[in-house]
């Protein structure tokens, strides 16, 4: 029928997502926050091709151990000569994999647990939700020191134990969402139409909780990559030499009296990407709120 | 074909279990419905219409009694033996602004029960299939990619009853379907529904509270109140020689757009409807009636045939 | 008789000024009530009825909501030019509002006493106890049990909710009440209760009210004057026996005949074809000739002014198919 796709070609109209995207960049803050995300992903992602990783980034070199910030070491150099703009951008590789990663995995576990909890409701709900309001009792950190001392320090060991937290504040926003979307009438009318239950949540109810899903999705990754470096600076995160930012930090504490920028500057590192990501994460919020439909 | 039973409840109930007590939404109510007919049920908030209509259409497990849809007890049918039934018997919600998935274009919500239950198989005849029912709804073909929150109530309600008749069926719930619509709108939606018995021989179970809406429309009314059904007769008669109480009240309260002349005078009913928690054995409008005799305290009336085709459930008659 | 007008407004213009859309919600409408008279303001979703009322308070939105032109008189106080200290006075004391919907109109963690109690204090110098003693004689007057003015609001059902809001209402008196959709929440036979109890208690306190409703039925009931709005305009206007048995516009018209309780069973309704139009871009000429049975090309050319039916002191309608003096609606009961 080329007639008919003719016609969804002449009534195309704008999608929700066309829709979010044209409120998001009439704030100022979003697309400053966007704007930073993009530059350090785009950094990120180059940085292999721009510093080598053997010489540049661990590669010691004494002779230029502890240089203040100037002309040849933008940020300066660390105790072992290494320079602190090349470990700070490939570090951005770390806490962005480790932080998206976490939250992704996150994400899976959460939603899939909550949607059943608020779905279902009854004996289930109570199962699944009491389960994560004992593992929310008690402090995110804690439970991955525990995890990272369990399965050995590694990146990927990380990942895994900063996800628990993710999961379970997943879990509870999406079955909150899912709970309200349940006892909307277009539930009951693909009922109706003889839809299965598994279409039904898969198709109709959780589409529907997308935005405080996307909004805590951003959020989320900021607050993740505090806890990897914090874990890093406690020294059972990513594994040394690798420039984690936590890593960085922890490496700095020593030398905060003579070469303090070691700390500021792996400091602002992590302070501005969060900030970005909060930023986008609210504008998000207000783009996606219904209310701010006409 | 006229005379063909197409659906019959008998004795249905449906309780839901509240702090306060059991709560008797529907509580023995029986009907038929013959095909191609359409029948009325009407009843203020509360008196248990809305949860008769989810639990023909087994989207409420009923408590007790038993529907029959074309000769099949439907009643113990679980979600998934109801599957296939859900073409012949579908629903038109009260509610245009809830029932369509906000993320859906008209497209998808309407080719969405063709798909479900492989009605057709090629992407273009689905495509065709759905422009086919916009247009019988009234829809203008322009309409294919919005999304529902940009179209106004009446052309959402048109799209719901798009996608009850998309899947061809014999008999549509219609739960208060004008309700939330202006009254220049409600009379396209009622035209259009009426055309559509006309042209497919559908057979409506139409819930409402608002009777002049269902004279209009019915063949039969049943009148509801508090989970009973306390008169039910062909539309002319119940308007002619309305006998319950109740129906009487229920006809006088609603204001005629009529000034001066012979305008009736009002009869107004005491106190508001209760809810059917921890109900006693006796007459369930007495405390609201006005001719109350000493036969209303002794047991609940059961429908009685007070005259050909007229069912009353008052003991005063 | 300008003096003896509770409410005079004149010309008055509402816009919303949205980041997409200029909504022209209000276009320049003139009504009028009397004292002791009851205007019934009726049109669709969308007519500007709500922003009518609440400009009268000054209530309305802002932003987006800018009232460009007009003037409100109440009492001959203009409103718009009000300090809102006077304006506050006003409010309540003067003019009082019902709104729509009783189940979020009433503070849920305050008594009921204490609700209708508050307004009386404020307005009138009266302390607490006094305040509550003259709540309690309120409650009685709209029906309901004295005693039950130390129950919370959940403890009420719709129809009793709207009968404190009643209640608060009347507390001090007011000249004029406006009640916007008073009874649409509620059910038939409550409806007719508390249509009941608004006559009577106007009567009694020889109020004037403003009725702001979609339902023609409640306006016969309860109104004296009836004026008809479309797309932010009075089409037609006058007593109730005008406007509903020698109607002469044909928005009214369309209004009646796509009532399903005025006719048999069976019978093709008449709906008014096609939708309200977009307020944010409104046809040129008059709002309703796209929708008009009998528009011609002179209609989308101007907008037509509200003009005296046959010379008629209180019958006004805005249509210009009446310069042609040989103009009948169709179903013109009066055969005129």
């Amino acid at each position: 029928m080329a007639q008919a796709n003719e016609l969804k070609k002449q009534y195309k109209k704008r999608t929700l997502a066309q829709e979010t995207w044209r409120r998001l960049v009439k704030n100022p803050g979003a697309m400053l926050g966007l704007g930073f995300l993009g530059l350090l992903i785009m950094a990120a992602a180059l940085s292999p091709f721009i510093f080598d990783y053997e010489v540049d980034v661990i590669g010691q070199n004494m002779s230029e151990r502890l240089m203040a910030p100037g002309a040849a070491h933008w940020f300066g150099t660390d105790e072992y000569g290494r320079d602190l703009f090349a470990r700070v951008i490939y570090g951005a590789r770390y806490s962005l994999i480790i932080g998206v990663g976490s939250v992704l995995l996150g994400l899976v576990v959460g939603t899939i647990l909550g949607s059943q909890a608020g779905f279902h409701g009854g004996v289930i709900d109570s199962i699944i939700m009491r389960g994560i309001d004992i593992f929310y009792s008690i402090p995110n950190i804690m439970t991955a020191v525990v995890i990272v001392s369990l399965l050995g320090p590694s990146t990927v060991n990380l990942m895994i134990a900063l996800a628990f937290s993710c999961a379970s504040s997943f879990a509870r926003i999406v079955r909150a969402s899912v709970m309200t979307i349940r006892d909307q009438e277009y539930v009951e009318s693909s009922y109706a139409m003889g839809l299965p239950t598994w279409k039904i949540i898969v198709k109709h109810i959780l589409p529907n909780c997308l935005s405080p899903i996307i909004v805590q999705i951003t959020l989320l990754i900021g607050t993740t990559i505090i806890s990897a470096s914090s874990l890093s600076f406690l020294g059972i995160g990513v594994p040394a030499p690798a420039p984690e930012w936590g890593a960085l930090l922890s490496a700095g504490r020593g030398h905060i009296r003579d070469a303090s920028y070691m700390c500021i500057i792996p400091g602002l590192a992590i302070m501005f990407t969060v900030l970005a990501l909060n930023l986008l994460g609210d504008g998000l919020r207000d783009a996606l709120d219904p209310k701010m439909k006409k | 074909m006229a005379n063909k039973t197409i659906l019959e409840v008998q004795n249905l109930t449906k309780f839901f279990n509240t702090p306060g007590g059991q709560l008797h939404a529907v509580d023995g109510v029986s009907f038929k419905i013959e095909e191609g007919k359409t029948l009325g049920i009407v009843g203020e908030s509360g008196c248990g219409k809305s949860t008769t209509g989810r639990t023909i259409l087994k989207l409420l497990e009923p408590t007790g009694g038993k529907i029959l849809f074309d000769g099949q007890d439907i009643t113990g049918y679980s979600r998934k033996q109801m599957r296939p039934l859900r073409q012949e018997m579908q629903m038109v919600f009260q509610d245009p602004f809830s029932s369509l998935d906000p993320r859906q274009t008209v497209m998808q919500l309407i080719s969405e029960p063709i798909i479900e239950h492989k009605l057709l198989k090629s992407k273009a005849e689905i495509e065709a299939r759905t422009l086919e029912l916009m247009e019988t709804v009234g829809l203008a073909e322009r309409y294919v990619n919005t999304y529902p929150h940009e179209l106004d109530g009446g052309r959402r309600q048109r799209i719901g009853i798009a996608r009850a008749l998309a899947v061809r069926p014999k008999l549509i719930v219609c739960d208060e379907p004008v309700s939330a619509l202006d009254v220049s709108i409600q009379a396209q939606i009622l035209n259009l529904l009426k055309k559509l018995q006309k042209d497919l021989g559908l057979t409506y179970i139409f819930i409402t509270h608002d009777l002049s809406v269902v004279k209009y429309f019915s063949d039969d009314i049943a009148v509801m109140y508090l989970g009973q059904m306390v008169e039910k007769a062909p539309s002319d008669i119940l308007f002619q020689n309305p006998i319950h109480p109740y129906t009487k009240a229920l006809l006088s309260a609603i204001p005629l757009p009529i000034v001066g002349g012979d305008k009736p005078k009002r009869q107004l009913i005491k106190g508001e409807i209760t809810s059917p928690v921890n109900l006693p054995d006796e007459c369930r409008f007495m405390k609201r009636c006005d001719c109350v005799q000493e036969c209303c305290k002794n047991g609940n009336p059961q429908l009685r045939e007070v005259e050909p085709n007229h069912f009353v459930a008052c003991s005063c008659v | 008789m300008a003096e003896d007008l509770v409410l005079d407004i004149k010309n008055l213009v509402v816009h919303y000024e949205t980041e997409d859309a200029d909504v022209h919600a209000v276009n320049g409408i003139d009504i009028s009530i009397g004292k002791k008279r009851t205007l019934g303001l009726v049109g669709e979703t969308g007519a500007g009825k709500t922003t009518t009322a609440l400009s009268i308070l000054n209530l309305v939105p802002n932003p987006p909501g800018v009232i460009k032109e007009g003037e409100i008189f109440l009492e001959g106080k203009d409103v718009l030019k009000m300090s809102s200290a006077d304006l506050e006075k006003m409010r309540g004391n003067d003019v009082a509002m019902i709104f729509q919907d009783p189940m979020t109109a009433l503070n849920p963690v305050m008594t009921v006493g204490d609700q209708i109690g508050e307004s009386i204090a404020i307005h009138q110098n009266l302390s607490k106890k006094e305040a509550f003693e003259k709540a309690k004689e309120m409650l009685k007057m709209v029906g309901i049990a004295e005693s039950r003015a130390y129950d919370y609001p959940h403890q009420f059902s719709g129809g009793m909710k709207q009968r404190v809001v009643i209640a608060i209402a009347l507390a001090c008196s007011p000249q004029l009440l406006i009640a916007d959709e008073p009874t649409t929440a509620l059910d038939v036979t409550i409806q007719a209760q508390v249509l009941e109890l608004m006559k009577m208690l106007i009567q009694e306190q020889e109020m004037s009210m403003l009725l702001i409703t979609h339902d023609l039925g409640v306006v016969a009931e309860v109104c004296e004057d009836v004026a008809v709005m479309y797309a932010g305009r009075i089409v037609e206007k006058g007593t109730a026996d005008d406007v509903f048995n020698h109607m002469r516009h044909p928005y009214t018209e369309g209004l009646f005949d796509s009532l399903p309780n005025l006719k048999q069973r069976g019978e093709e309704l008449v709906p008014i074809k096609g939708l309200m139009p977009d307020p944010s871009d409104l046809p040129p000429g008059c709002a309703f000739a796209p929708r008009c049975p009998y528009a011609t090309e002179e209609c989308s050319k101007a907008v037509p002014q509200l003009m005296p039916v046959d010379g008629s002191e209180t019958h006004f309608v805005a249509c210009s198919a009446y310069n042609h003096p040989e103009f009948r609606l169709r179903g013109n009961k009066d055969g005129k």
